[in-house]
């Protein structure tokens, strides 16, 4: 076995007292001494500060740089003017996401691609294949030369403020992105994130000032978040996981990318984007996904399961692989599930638990259908919801109860 | 702390045999510290058969669920039904109020293979570093 990768943050994260485990390819704290609930609270009240320096970021440049990308992945990179970034996926024919990811443009003439730490490899073998039509495509690993940060949560854009020594920060909207000098260091700067949170940073600093940032981020009030809390932060947002809710899962079954809810922004059918690869499939998909959620089952054939989201309405703890039913018939399977932590509405400080769960079920089911997930020989019932987190109402993200 | 008087299994349940073949187990300080934020406890019910080695409930933490095995084989006599609503009693004081069964053992004395304290110390210092 390959030994691990570790990121220019690695040392602090132990003399923080993390627990380190192998995720990836990489050794990456999944959760420090305060632990997974009390660092995913603080980050829903907080800001909460997470090194996610282990994903891929790879440079797109060149005079073709644009039609290769309107070529290689599903959204519409013609529609993303300097100072955005956009949701998108490298799909392949079948129409099934080879890595969801997300495209920077920083500048007006490189894109900048981060995409999932375990896929960095496959990604990169995956777009050089594709490269080979658009010589005048320049495709570049920065992984190891850029770290990568997310500050998340309500506190997080006074706390950034704090440190800006010059520029600004990216307007206020989500996706904005920007060019600043935080400690006197130039930052990529965009208002993106995987916590839901209304407001949060992913911030991308030369490696070796990643560090610096970091222990002044810490020194400002932020919280550094783990791995796990990172999972359970994603999945009170909806937010799906790359292995789990989309793409290829570790038994070997592929996702179509439309079976999950969140992936209709990350594909566009617009006229200025052209063919891509992936597209005949996904019209497919979008047009039995659109019927089959105004409740038309004639296409039910060519997308027989979906992502839905289960608010468990008992005591107990779904986990991937637990079965699901639907009028006592098998309907599918939880793809990812844990408890999850939330403030008490109108309290200082107590929190509670809530199961919540996402799984593949048959598209049939309905919003506000209730379902039943076995664990252990129980049936839990889970009641299907559109989202578990109100993320639309800055500051702050609110629990749906 | 790892008690002298009680006897651990290396998945980290501890025992404590309280004579007429009366056992109180529950999972050790250091199983607590390693599941992190415990979230969920599936005991068993009280008259379930408990056989050395095999699961007889599940602790679930927000990171994961691991199996509660017996130590001894026997009968499920009492459950600490409190420990539901009071996972802060595992994390205080495991090896007290933070117990979880109670187990009328099949046979007299203790199966061989449990650990003394200084055994199981050994096991976990060896555990850290795998």
């Amino acid at each position: 076995m390959e030994p691990l990768h570790v990121t220019p943050l690695h040392d602090r994260h132990q003399a923080l007292g993390a627990k380190m485990v192998a995720f990836g390819g990489w050794r990456m704290p999944i959760q420090y001494r305060g632990g997974i609930v009390e660092e995913h609270l603080a980050t829903r009240r907080g800001a909460g500060l997470f090194d996610v320096s282990h994903m891929g970021r790879l440079s797109i440049s060149g005079s073709e740089a644009l039609a290769f990308l309107q070529h290689s992945l599903t959204n519409d990179a013609a529609a993303l003017s300097p100072g955005r970034a956009q949701y998108t996926m490298l799909a392949d024919d079948a129409g099934v996401a080879v890595d969801d990811a997300y495209l920077y443009r920083f500048d007006e003439d490189r894109y900048l691609l981060v995409v999932n730490a375990a896929n960095r490899a496959n990604d990169l073998a995956h777009l050089a294949r594709l490269a080979r039509r658009f010589p005048g495509v320049e495709i570049r690993d920065w992984s190891a030369q850029l770290a990568m940060l997310a500050l998340q949560g309500p506190e997080s854009e006074a706390l950034l403020r704090r440190l800006l020594t010059e520029g600004t920060l990216p307007e206020a909207r989500r996706n904005a992105a920007a060019t600043a000098r935080i400690l006197g260091v130039p930052v990529r700067i965009a208002r993106t994130g995987y916590t839901g949170e209304p407001i949060g940073f992913e911030l991308m600093p030369p490696a070796e000032s990643a560090g610096a940032l970091w222990d002044r981020l810490i020194a400002e009030g932020a919280t550094p978040v783990g791995l796990g809390a990172r999972d359970t932060l994603r999945l009170e947002a909806g937010l799906p996981l790359y292995g789990h809710e989309l793409g290829a899962r570790a038994n070997g079954e592929t996702i179509p990318i439309f079976a999950c809810p969140l992936a209709r922004f990350a594909v566009s059918f617009a006229p200025s984007k052209g063919d891509f690869v992936g597209r005949t499939a996904l019209q497919r998909q979008r047009e039995a996904a659109d019927l089959l959620r105004n409740g038309d089952a004639t296409r039910h054939a060519e997308m027989p399961r979906r992502i839905v989201l289960l608010a468990i309405q008992e005591k107990g703890v779904a986990r991937e692989g637990a079965a699901v039913f639907r009028d006592a018939a098998p309907a599918g399977e939880v793809t990812s599930g844990t408890m999850v932590p939330y403030w008490l509405p109108d309290t200082a400080n107590a929190h509670a638990l809530r199961p919540l769960a996402c799984a593949l079920v048959d598209s049939r089911a309905r919003q506000g259908d209730v379902c039943a997930i076995e664990v252990r020989g129980r049936r839990l019932s889970a009641r299907l919801v559109a989202r578990f987190l109100d993320t639309r109402v800055p500051p702050r993200a609110l629990p749906l109860l | 702390m790892i008690p002298e008087n009680l006897k651990y299994t290396k998945s980290h349940e501890w025992i404590r045999l309280d004579g007429d073949r009366l056992a109180t187990m529950g999972i050790t300080a250091y199983a607590v510290q390693q599941l992190g934020d415990i979230v969920f406890l599936d005991l068993p019910k009280v008259g379930a058969k408990a056989v050395a080695g095999q699961t007889i409930g599940v602790i679930e933490s927000v990171k994961a669920a691991v199996d509660l095995y017996a130590p001894i084989s026997g009968e499920v006599l009492e459950v600490n039904t409190l420990l539901a609503e009071n996972f802060e009693a595992l994390a205080k004081d495991p090896y007290g109020q933070g117990w979880m069964a109670k187990i009328r053992g099949a046979e007299e004395g203790v199966p061989p293979d449990l650990l003394s304290a200084a055994e199981y110390q050994k096991w976990i210092a060896q555990e850290a570093k795998a």
